[in-house]
């Protein structure tokens, strides 16, 4: 990489610094670098099926249909209580499992079925790559944080002034129109500070993707900064961890101003016109 | 009958774990409460100098992953054993995950709860303050006598939202530090037991069972508690069974 710099920038740098240069860009650098798209898929995958669940859960939670207000209430109040890591690492095993055990029903023999092992038989047996993993990471933190943007929504939805809805019926809107253009135009004002509180417990979750065995940053961290031994050059670094996970760190205190902004923008934009305290 | 069995086979093999996690948050939380307390004063503090590193002290712990900050934690203790450590003869305090654990996770809540009580420390009534000056009290009888009450009034349902939290954050230490000889907590041991026979349909959720019960027997608690701070209305304020769970 450092030689593809022209020959007066090297002379300038000179060979201390084009020597670190060329460390920090070489092959497993670059796969570190790279598998910061794992990170951030996981994160729009998830926030995307969460604010997609939140929404479904606000709606039955708020529904006149029983079964939905119950499914909704259960969904919306247990799934916080339990650790986030731990429906993580559950998810992605029952579903693999689930998956199998369909499987199975279709390939195995009955005999193979009724001998109460698992997996039944080898040809049952799912292999998941990366990409399967990483899919199910984020949909099953999507499913996590559903719960949590549920509560926010619901609570948001509940705090548009009922006098707003009222008006918007006196002048002759349709439920429809008054379900779009007013209640949930106005819900936003209320659910953004919430839904930015999620998104920023649901980024900080996807520290966890190493835990499914994908190659993220946390990985490429640990395998980067673990020493070095080879025999011919003796060691080539001491144990250097801490140093990539701080830049690890600063990487998610970034992403965290970075997704303050864009929260506040986005509150700005929603409240344009609404005579609330926050409003410019 | 053989589901029941394999129900209550788990929950006893898992009741030993959970004490670890149970520990976790206990050796924890209270040096977090206090350190916080001053972390909340400095944050509030009129020395810009003190107030900015306070502020990013609590925005730094706020804005990463517990996960990382653990890694980090103990990648620096065992990067400095041999150099530091060892010679200090402090490598086995250092290097315990008893130890290492509860400091990281000590310094974490720090952060959280420094937040909350900020915020609570923001809207204590100012004509409250007045009056205690008014009446010539020291910045400490202030404190004691008008500030704090009310503080801790205002902060504690986010508090125990804190606590619940901090338990679950219990949940990585152990995925992380190392796990010596039989001292598993939850995870720990419902993953031993799904590589045993693999099935995650019964383990991960009674570790979940266990982890739901004890958030509830928390929020119990911190609700006699919360009854008790408010004894003086006439009728105290109900705190919900089901709070928002939000960190």
């Amino acid at each position: 990489m450092v030689d593809l710099l022209p020959q007066w920038l090297q002379d300038f740098l000179g060979q201390d610094v084009l020597f670190w240069l060329g460390y920090f860009t070489n092959g497993k650098h670059l796969s570190w670098y790279a598998s910061v798209q794992y990170t951030l898929a996981a994160g729009v995958l998830g926030a995307v099926v969460a604010l997609a669940l939140g929404t479904l859960a606000a709606a039955g939670r708020n529904s006149r249909f029983g079964p939905a207000r119950l499914v909704g209430g259960i969904y919306t109040s247990v799934l916080p209580g339990i650790p986030d890591v731990l429906f993580f690492l559950f998810f992605p095993l029952a579903f693999e499992q689930g998956m199998e055990w369909l499987r199975a029903q279709a390939v195995c023999s009955p005999m193979e079925l009724a001998s109460g092992q698992w997996p039944p038989c080898t040809a049952a047996n799912l292999l998941l790559g990366t990409g399967e993993y990483l899919i199910l990471a984020g949909v099953s933190l999507g499913i996590v944080y559903g719960a949590f943007a549920g509560n926010v929504i619901s609570g948001a939805m509940n705090a548009v002034p009922r006098g707003q809805l009222e008006a918007a019926r006196a002048f002759g809107l349709s439920p429809w129109q008054v379900m779009t253009r007013i209640h949930i135009r106005q819900m936003w004002v209320y659910a953004l500070p919430g839904l930015s509180n999620v998104w920023m417990l649901l980024f900080k979750s996807t520290s966890l993707l190493s835990l499914l065995q994908i190659s993220d940053m946390v990985l490429w961290a640990d395998r980067l900064g673990a020493p070095n031994f080879t025999r011919s050059a003796g060691l080539v670094h001491p144990d250097w961890r801490w140093g990539y996970y701080l830049v690890l760190l600063a990487f998610y205190i970034l992403i965290t101003f970075i997704s303050e902004k864009v929260f506040a923008a986005l509150t700005r934009w929603a409240g344009r016109g609404m005579a609330t305290a926050g409003a410019v | 009958m053989t589901m029941l069995d394999a129900i209550a086979t788990d929950l006893v093999l898992l009741a030993k774990p959970a004490l670890f996690n149970i520990y976790f948050a206990i050796a924890s939380i209270p040096v977090g409460f206090v350190f916080a307390i001053f972390m909340a004063l400095g944050k509030g503090s009129s020395n810009p100098l003190i107030s900015r590193l306070c502020r990013g002290y609590i925005y730094a712990f706020r804005g990463s992953p517990f996960f990382i900050q653990l890694f980090m934690f103990y990648s620096l203790a065992l990067a400095f054993n041999l150099s530091v450590w060892k010679p200090l003869g402090i490598d086995w305090i250092v290097l315990n995950p008893l130890i290492l654990g509860p400091a990281v996770l000590a310094l974490n809540t720090t952060a959280y709860t420094a937040n909350i009580l900020h915020g609570a420390l923001m809207t204590v009534p100012r004509g409250e303050v007045e009056a205690a000056r008014a009446f010539g009290m020291s910045r400490a009888q202030q404190f004691r006598a008008v500030i704090w009450p009310n503080v801790i009034r205002i902060a504690w349902p986010a508090y125990t939202n804190e606590v619940v939290f901090m338990f679950h954050a219990t949940a990585l230490v152990y995925l992380t530090l190392p796990v010596i000889n039989d001292q598993k907590d939850l995870m720990n041991k419902a993953g031993e037991l799904f590589e045993r026979d693999f099935n995650a349909f019964l383990h991960y959720p009674i570790a979940a069972l266990y982890f739901l019960a004890i958030s509830a027997a928390i929020f119990f608690v911190f609700g006699r508690v919360y009854r008790h701070l408010m004894r003086h209305l006439p009728k105290p304020p109900a705190m919900r069974f089901s709070p928002r769970w939000m960190r």
